[in-house]
């Protein structure tokens, strides 16, 4: 056996990376300040909104999220958001189920289908249609797309509607103010998030995969449902999640085409009875009493906290399936 | 036995070029490949070898710009003729690859069979068919009691067999290597080169190595390829692999065996 | 040996039987289309979904089973489909500029720019009124908004470009959440606050609104511009001798400039569109308020959003002409961030082809 050295036991030294001179020291401090300010910035929203809604969560107790009444004449007033979660879930249930397959479909054929210089055109379609406002898609839906789409409405019910999903009551349904109509819109608004996500994620397909399940013998469509859609299917879903999260706090957009109502409308899509939290605070707070305030804020609150949540867990999804590909 | 020979088929090539956008990567190559013999391609790094075993099973024509002049004909029929399927052809001629590519999110079991069910064949018995194909690239016994693990649990040398018993299981009768070892260790080599010798007998294989020992243990004849700069490459001699490494024809084929370049 | 071989793509060529099964599936099913609708009298998009597409899809199912057995049938549906709802994507996002553009031409007019809504009424006519002051407000409440987004956006993303400290993930989950912010839940926030605080609606509460929308907009965009400097500049900058604040603002925020101004721009364009925010910390007017701090205000998207409900067609008009503008405005924000961003041309977002699949 060949002589080794004795290890001595070295004292580690400290290799700092600290501030060079003054003028990094106010550097360094300034930028944390400034990145402290985001923490700030969150709790800030969350003590403020829970300032103003605590009377009314107090007040109204489990019931503000479960009970389907909003009496603000009586004393104490009844402030319950029932009708208007179910809405909104409903609503943006919809807006995914319509955007998806859109979402996917372009992401396709933008990254297996077009040609480079096309496929740049697309994404740079998507992305402006990302940038639209949210006002100027609710006039277009109310203005132009609300009568195209009432007209789907009522072949639907005319075809298919023995279905419960597609019924209506009424002699003569207006089919407007549907959550039908309220769903498309939200599907405009949710198809960027869901397409550039998708996108992403496809373009990092290992390519290797691809072709080893070509030159097994795959075809186009066996190729992207066995070996594609698999790897990508994590990262489709947080990016559906992430689409999700936008389409409950969406306000204006369908704010004029979805009445609000509160007698629950389960699932009867092609009536005019539909709900929506974030469109329920806007069209409330302009005459709300003090006490009706204080709901609305809970209202917010309750928004606030279930986008979190969402967006958490799709940013964790997306970040990993990401990251794993690589 | 001889059943499984028939199963065999020759392929040649009749002056095939090969293009990348205006490019041209590849002139007049003309190869015969007949039943039950292994080919060794061998040559510089970036001479077209892989590119030219991607045109045997038209995987080359996937890249957008891609060209392709003369013919590939597998027992006599051109594979590029518009009557042929390329998905077909490549049920025919299998392919394994550098860098080993199991299916991630499918266990042992499913990536040997995921050939079926990517071209839409139909087998009646599975099982035998896992067994047989994993025994023929000599993997069987280390998997047969996790063959619903994940694949990713194997190590790169059992993924390599892995993606061969894949490729085995559509009972191809030509099987492309594209430097099946070079990301491997020294004991996995060994071992998939013992296999190719087995496999030999049942179908006929074509091996693009960068290893030129390797190519004299395994093949029966080798092809040595050669390009320039800005000019397209080709084969400078092809003959029996004894002959073009003992007793080469060409000066530039005995400069690179020997190790002059390369 | 010069080469005399022409290049060729022999798996392009279908044969004479293959090019006509194409054309047929091509043209038979539209034309079909287009007969029986005229003949039933159906209307453009019945005739589209309910004849179009069931024609469409027999056509393939028949040729892909003709050319390559059930294989061929299933890639043939899903390149129709594929086609199918990117179209419909495509459909939908041009009906939006279309009807913007059109509808809004019908009030756009020179005076439309500058004038201000206070005279105006359900039935005055588009030659008077307009919405200068609503330009002139978004302007105004943006910029304050800006102000201070801006460079505390671009502290934080030099705070996580240049530290590493365990509190950088923190700090990225967190800018994250932020970006998710519903604007509804910004506007009542900042509502809470004036509450608490005792402030006034104005143009400054507006912009208190904004800020959490745009703020982690820009930090995001600014981190990803920062990235990108090689960190082989700052190392020597620092070997030269320089301490780190001149490194960055001598040697990388140069570097950075035009993902910089990207950042800038496209946060711009993040809120320039807010309105639930603006609605609810804002008076909305009719006439110019150049006092931010006190008084209505308008802007665009308060004044889109105030004309929208109406059943009056001026009103509507107006409502068109604003969106326009407002339109424009989001374009032009967003075309520069493109123009800027490509003359960097170092997009991480950069697509990787793939094969043909």
């Amino acid at each position: 056996m060949p002589n080794r050295p004795a290890v001595t036991q070295q004292e580690r030294r400290k290799l700092s990376v600290g501030p060079l001179s003054t003028g990094d020291k106010w550097f360094f401090r300034t930028t944390s300040i400034a990145s402290n300010f985001a923490f700030v910035l969150v709790a800030l929203i969350l003590v403020f909104l829970f300032a103003k809604a605590w009377p009314a969560l107090q007040q109204q107790g489990p019931a503000f999220i479960f009970g389907n009444t909003w009496d603000v004449e009586s004393d104490p007033p009844v402030m319950q958001l029932g009708p208007m979660i179910w809405g909104s879930l409903q609503v943006a249930f919809l807006g995914i189920l319509i955007a998806t397959p859109m979402a996917i479909s372009a992401a396709y054929a933008i990254v297996f289908m077009l040609p480079s210089r096309l496929s740049k055109i697309a994404t740079t379609l998507i992305d402006l249609l990302a940038a639209l406002p949210s006002v100027v898609i609710g006039l277009w839906g109310l203005l132009s797309f609300a009568p195209v789409a009432a007209n789907w409405a009522k072949i639907l019910n005319q075809t298919l509607g023995f279905i419960p999903l597609f019924e209506v009551t009424g002699e003569e349904p207006t089919y407007i103010d549907s959550p039908f109509i309220a769903g498309w819109i939200v599907a405009v608004m949710i198809v960027p998030i869901i397409t550039s996500v998708t996108r992403e994620i496809f373009s990092q397909t290992d390519s290797g995969l691809i072709n080893g399940a070509l030159a097994l013998g795959g075809s186009r469509f066996s190729v992207f449902s066995r070996v594609i859609l698999p790897t990508s299917a994590p990262g489709i879903v947080g990016g559906i999640l992430l689409g999700l999260g936008r389409a409950i706090g969406e306000t204006v957009a369908i704010l004029y085409v979805l009445q609000l109502t509160f007698d629950i409308n389960w699932y009867q899509i092609l009536e005019p009875h539909g709900g929506a939290v974030a469109s329920w605070i806007l069209s409330r707070f302009g005459e709300a009493t003090e006490k009706e305030f204080e709901g609305l804020m809970a209202a917010g609150l309750v928004i606030f906290i279930v986008t979190l949540i969402i967006n958490g867990i799709a940013n964790v999804i997306v970040s990993r399936s990401a990251g794993r590909s690589r | 036995m001889s059943k499984v020979q028939d199963a065999a088929s020759s392929l040649s090539t009749e002056n095939v070029s090969v293009w990348f956008g205006e490019r041209q990567v590849l002139q007049d190559v003309s190869l015969t490949f007949p039943a039950n013999k292994v080919t060794a391609l061998i040559g510089p790094s970036g001479c077209g070898k892989s590119t030219f075993l991607r045109t045997l099973n038209r995987m080359h024509e996937l890249i957008p710009s891609a060209g392709l002049a003369g013919s590939v004909l597998l027992d006599g029929q051109d594979i590029y003729d518009p009557k042929m399927n390329a998905v077909d052809v490549r049920i025919k001629i299998g392919m394994v690859f550098q860098k080993p590519n199991p299916f991630p999110t499918m266990s042992i079991r499913e990536n040997v069979i995921s050939g079926l069910k990517l071209s839409g064949r139909k087998n009646n018995d599975l099982d035998e068919l896992v067994e047989t194909s994993l025994r023929r690239a000599s993997i069987w016994n280390e998997v047969k009691d996790r063959l619903n693990d994940q694949a990713l649990s194997l190590s790169g040398g059992q993924q390599q067999r892995l993606c061969i018993a894949r490729s085995l299981a559509m009972d191809p009768r030509v099987l492309l290597m594209d430097e099946p070892c070079s990301a491997l260790d020294p004991g996995s080599t060994r071992r998939i080169e013992e296999t190719i010798q087995e496999l030999s007998d049942s179908m006929t294989i074509v091996i693009v190595t960068h290893n030129m020992q390797q190519a004299q243990r395994v093949s029966d004849q080798t092809a040595f390829f050669l390009a320039d700069d800005n000019v397209p490459g080709g084969v400078v001699e092809f003959g029996e692999t004894e002959q073009v490494f003992n007793q080469p024809i060409d000066t530039r084929t005995n400069d690179y065996v020997n190790g002059h370049f390369g | 040996m010069s080469s005399q071989v022409q290049k060729r793509q022999p798996w392009l060529n279908h044969g004479l039987a293959g090019n006509l099964d194409i054309l047929a599936g091509s043209v038979v099913p539209p034309a079909l289309a287009i007969l029986i609708s005229i003949l039933m009298g159906l209307d453009f998009s019945i005739g589209l979904l309910g004849v179009f597409l069931p024609l469409q899809l027999i056509s393939v199912c028949v040729l892909g089973m003709k050319r390559q057995g059930a294989r061929g049938v299933k890639d043939g549906l899903l390149v129709l489909f594929v086609i199918f709802f990117s179209a419909t994507v495509l459909v939908l996002l041009v009906s939006v500029l279309v009807s913007v553009v059109i509808q809004g031409s019908a009030a756009m007019s020179p005076h439309f720019i500058y004038q201000n809504n206070k005279y105006v009424s359900t039935t005055t006519s588009l030659e008077y009124g307009g919405v200068g002051h609503a330009i002139l407000g978004t302007l105004m409440i943006v910029a304050m908004t800006t102000l201070a987004a801006v460079p505390l956006g671009i502290a934080m993303a030099v705070y996580l470009t240049q530290s590493s400290s365990k509190l950088t993930g923190m700090v990225r989950t967190v800018t994250q959440a932020l970006s998710g912010l519903p604007s509804v839940v910004a506007g009542l926030f900042i509502l809470s606050f004036m509450g608490f605080a005792n402030l006034e609606r104005s143009g400054f509460t507006g912009a208190l609104a904004l800020f959490p929308l745009m703020l982690p907009t820009v930090a995001r965009v600014a981190e990803e511009a920062l990235r990108l400097v090689p960190s082989d500049l700052r190392l020597a900058a620092l070997a030269l001798g320089a301490p780190n604040y001149r490194a960055f603002f001598q040697v990388i925020l140069p570097a950075a400039k035009s993902g910089i101004v990207t950042a800038l721009l496209l946060g711009l364009a993040r809120v320039v569109g807010e309105t639930a925010p603006l609605i609810l910390t804002i008076n909305a007017n009719n006439s110019t308020n150049l006092n931010p701090f006190s008084g209505g205000i308008a802007t665009l998207p308060t004044f889109v959003y105030g004309f929208l409900g109406s059943l009056y067609d001026t009103s509507q008009a107006r409502a068109w002409g604003a969106a326009l503008v407002l339109l424009a405005v989001v374009g032009i924000l967003f075309g520069l961030a493109r123009i800027i961003g490509r003359t960097k041309n170092s997009s991480p977002k950069k697509i990787k082809k793939a094969n043909n699949v």
